[in-house]
């Protein structure tokens, strides 16, 4: 017996004593960690903040956000230059890049890419739209090129769709000219084409694999996918030999030039080798991993925000004399709560303006953003034309008097009256703690609330059946332009659009469609303030806070910039080996 | 009753327990869930675009064409493609099974011979120190949540330590990666393992043929080994045959810490990403796997005890 329990101890341990891999940094290679599990490359499903960042490594589109300019600007990518734009914004002429290939791959004949044209591009749209194919993304063209829904809703009742038949809003001209007719004026539609929905795609390889295509992506990007399982805990990107020439920018952002991100002006891209990206769903081993050096990056969890920053939000010295960095990027997103308006009873305004009254942000924003988010004013983020930080929104700025007093002239003193009111929101537990924290501060003037948790689809299936009456949500820009927020509160968007609240102003929903069909202009920024301040005097909505990314990164990855926009940004990345090399063994 | 009636009519039983939990899951999937058109449409869903996908996925059949497609999944094990990933969710469980059964078979093998031979010693020393100290320390391992012995190791001897990798999983060099989920998981299991095997071992030391045994002057390593270790293996192969489903379907919580590509991972995934067809399958392989073992550990406890057959 003896004998038997000492062999399986000495088995075991013999076994652990080889339980570490060996470190080398031979190759320039990016180590990523992240949240969520990827899907699949497909770019018309591209719906999630993940799955876009990692298709953009591989796929590719007309434009792209300039790399180092803010505001964000948008660039020439797989066309040539900016396209040419009819008098009355409606027709968009662009002429691709001529000796792209897509990477190779046995789709092809011999094994070879071929070159990119502007077929290909109609054909991606045409996929977008494609009935059979369910894209999330089709929100976006939606009613939006001449002919193009009409294509679709003909192919939703047919067998098989035929792509060869015309379109008249995507069309190529020839080779290497494409060209869009718009059925009316959609300012924000060269953002469109910068995401990853509107990515290209060959028509051979979709082809060729069928319904497997979204775990064999080949794309005309600087990376190339080494192989694919879906469910995988780590994929491996390795630099594509046939990437056309392409260079680092020259010009920057006064504040980027000044953190050194001009350093590679000029060099060719991709600067790094590899790229691994490993899937660590729990916070524990990814900030492990990062204290390890194994990722470069991380966005800080928050339960270690105080662990690695002192009280002026830096970084401790523990970690800047390791060389980790730190990185503070405002995030173009609201998180905030909604009232039902199908709720007769959240018609009635003072109630909607007591209740806002009666929401205290700054703590909210203390307990549960660590005080580092920016609280909002309105709809409308910073960073964005239409927000003003002097615009002080009357109804958020907590005093429980004056909410008191608004009650009792709603109808409803004390909360006498009042039926219980429900509050739905996702079911991590920050989310109930923020719903409990709410339902302490309306019990103040007498509100009571019953907080529900939901797992997300959950909670969107009850605001789309009107089963709520107040809900916590955010919204994550798609593009950086207001209109984007605003179209949260325009009336035809109502549930299951993007429009959770019901809210219908027929004064916002003018302004709101006047705006819409603007070029970017002073004109527009005025009316989007006035849409602001509708929407701060009527509270359809009560806006918490725009967060921030705090993140941090090893002294030796290098160019990293953190933004909504990431798509592409792997090719801009470069690692210090000698750093590198230096600092790993000492974490 | 003749042994092949028996089996054979515990093996009809298997039939009616599928239809039913079909039945159950059919119910829990296609009435109770949310609207997966919603589900999959995200933030920009539209009235029309939801129709069509209820179209494209089926869902406006008749329910009873919807319940058979479950039941013809659990007999054909053909559950067709994941919403989410679009592969085939065979292929998957194909791909899921291995990296689970690294972790699960070890662990599972490990602390069955190392409960077994714990039981062995605290029944030998029944009442005596040793068997107390020993039981108050699998009572206190099971006091613990498995989360706190994950972070734990992860975080000391991981990390601190440096003795195991953080997190990964790579194929077929898996051993650096399995060995703290192994670790973890044989701590998990020891402590009721022990005392279950050790309940069913003072059963049998108790009884008259151990006395006999005794007096007749066999050594007490035969008597513990040969007779008490023998007899009492029918309920301990029970129980740990019952286990065997689990193991397939590996552990959620740990796949899930350690990154390990297993079915644990794929179910958590499925559940954020509200993955109906997988989470059907994992479901019917799970329902599937219990029935047909429950079965075998009936069918092998009528081979091996006549007494239990079913009059």
């Amino acid at each position: 017996m003896k004998i038997l329990i000492q062999t399986l101890i000495m088995t075991y341990l013999l076994i652990i004593c080889s339980c570490t891999t060996e470190k080398t940094f031979s190759e320039k290679e990016i180590n990523i960690g992240i949240k969520a599990v990827i899907k699949g490359y497909d770019p018309i499903q591209a719906n999630d903040t993940y799955g876009s960042v990692e298709i953009s490594r591989i796929y590719e589109g007309l434009l792209e956000y300039h790399y180092l300019k803010r505001p964000f600007e948008l660039r020439a990518n797989l066309a040539e230059e900016m396209p040419k734009v009819s008098a009355d914004g409606l027709t968009y002429t662009f002429k691709l890049r001529k000796g792209v290939v897509f990477q190779d791959d046995k789709a092809f004949p011999n094994n070879k890419g071929r070159e990119l044209v502007a077929e290909d591009f109609v054909y991606s749209i045409k996929r977008l739209a494609d009935p059979k194919l369910m894209s999330k993304g089709w929100w976006l063209l939606d009613d939006k090129l001449v002919g193009l829904n009409e294509w679709r809703q003909k192919h939703s009742e047919l067998e098989t769709v035929d792509y060869d038949e015309v379109v008249k809003g995507i069309r190529a001209l020839d080779r290497y000219t494409l060209q869009f007719e718009l059925k009316r004026p959609f300012p924000q539609f060269l953002y469109a084409l910068a995401m990853p929905f509107c990515f290209v795609v060959a028509k051979e390889v979709v082809d060729f694999y069928g319904k497997d295509f979204q775990n064999h992506p080949i794309g005309t990007g600087a990376f190339k996918l080494s192989k694919f399982s879906a469910g995988a805990n780590k994929v491996v990107y390795y630099k594509n030999p046939t990437f056309r020439e392409m260079y680092y920018p020259k010009e920057a952002y006064s504040e980027f030039e000044r953190l050194g991100h001009l350093k590679d002006a000029g060099k060719r891209l991709p600067l790094v080798d590899k790229i691994s990206v490993s899937f660590m769903p729990t916070e524990q081993p990814r900030w492990l991993n990062f204290s390890k050096g194994n990722i470069d990056t991380l966005e800080i969890p928050k339960d270690n925000f105080n662990s690695v920053l002192n009280d002026q939000k830096e970084l401790k010295s523990e970690y800047t004399s390791k060389g980790v960095k730190l990185e503070v990027a405002p995030s173009l997103d609201l998180t905030y709560i909604g009232f039902n308006f199908d709720k007769e009873i959240f018609k009635n305004k003072k109630l909607r303006q007591a209740i806002a009254l009666a929401f205290d942000n700054k703590s909210h924003n203390k307990l549960f953003h660590n005080g580092v988010a920016q609280e909002a004013n309105g709809i409308i983020p910073p960073g964005v034309s239409g927000f003003d930080s002097n615009f002080i929104n009357k109804y958020l700025t907590f005093n429980i008097q004056k909410a008191k007093e608004l009650l009792a002239q709603a109808g409803f003193p004390g909360g006498k009256g009042l039926p219980e009111l429900t509050y739905d929101t996702s079911n991590s537990t920050t989310h109930r703690q923020q719903g409990e924290f709410f339902a302490k501060l309306l019990a103040q003037i007498g509100i009571k609330l019953r907080v529900f948790t939901n797992q997300f689809p959950v909670l969107q299936q009850k605001i789309n059946d009107r089963k709520v009456d107040l809900f916590g949500i955010a919204w994550s820009a798609d593009y950086p332009d207001a209109e984007n927020f605003l179209q949260l509160l325009y009336g035809p968007n109502k549930s299951p659009g993007t429009n959770d609240t019901g809210y219908n102003n027929p004064t916002y929903n003018e302004l709101y469609k006047k705006s819409a069909i603007m070029q970017n202009s002073p004109e527009r920024t005025q009316i989007y303030e006035k849409l602001n301040q509708i929407m701060a005097e009527d509270v359809p909505i009560i806006p918490n806070v725009h967060r921030q990314f705090y993140i941090i990164k090893h002294k030796w990855l290098k160019n990293y910039i953190h933004s909504d926009f990431e798509f592409g940004r792997a090719k801009y990345l470069n690692v210090d080996l000698k750093e590198k090399a230096e600092i790993v063994p000492t974490l | 009753m003749n042994i092949w009636s028996y089996v054979f009519r515990r093996i009809l039983y298997i039939f009616p327990i599928l239809l039913g939990v079909c039945l159950i899951i059919f119910i829990m999937f296609n009435v109770v869930a949310p609207d997966p058109a919603r589900v999959m449409l995200g933030k920009h869903a539209s009235v029309e675009q939801m129709e069509q996908i209820r179209r494209e996925l089926g869902l406006n059949r008749s329910p009873v064409v919807q319940y058979i497609d479950v039941v013809k999944s659990a007999f054909t094990f053909d559950f067709g493609r994941s919403w989410s990933t679009k592969q085939k969710i065979s292929e998957m469980i194909s791909q899921g099974i291995i990296p689970s059964l690294t972790i699960s078979l070890p662990s599972f093998i490990l602390s069955s011979i190392i409960a077994i031979c714990i039981s062995l010693v605290v029944s030998f020393f029944r009442g005596k120190l040793i068997d107390k100290t020993i039981v108050f320390a699998c009572v206190a391992l099971m006091s613990i949540s498995s989360l706190a012995y994950i972070l734990f190791g992860q975080y000391f001897l991981a990390f601190k330590l440096g003795i195991f990798e953080i997190s990964g999983y790579e194929f077929p060099n898996f051993l650096p990666y399995v060995a703290l989920p192994v670790l973890i998981w044989i701590f998990l299991n020891v402590g009721p393992d022990v005392r279950f095997f050790r309940t069913i071992m003072l059963d049998e030391i108790y009884q008259d043929y151990v006395r006999t045994a005794r007096a007749k002057g066999l050594s007490e390593f035969k008597i513990m080994f040969k007779h008490v270790l023998k007899n009492s293996m029918i309920s301990i192969l029970t129980y740990l045959v019952i286990q065997i489903p689990y193991l397939i379907l590996g552990s959620l919580l740990l796949e899930n810490f350690f990154s390990i590509p297993g079915l644990g991972s794929i179910i958590v995934d499925a559940i954020n990403a509200s993955d109906f067809p997988v989470l059907k399958a994992m479901t019917i392989l799970g329902a599937v796997g219990l029935i047909f073992f429950s079965v075998l550990t009936d069918v092998m406890y009528a081979l091996f005890d006549p007494r239990a057959r079913l009059k």
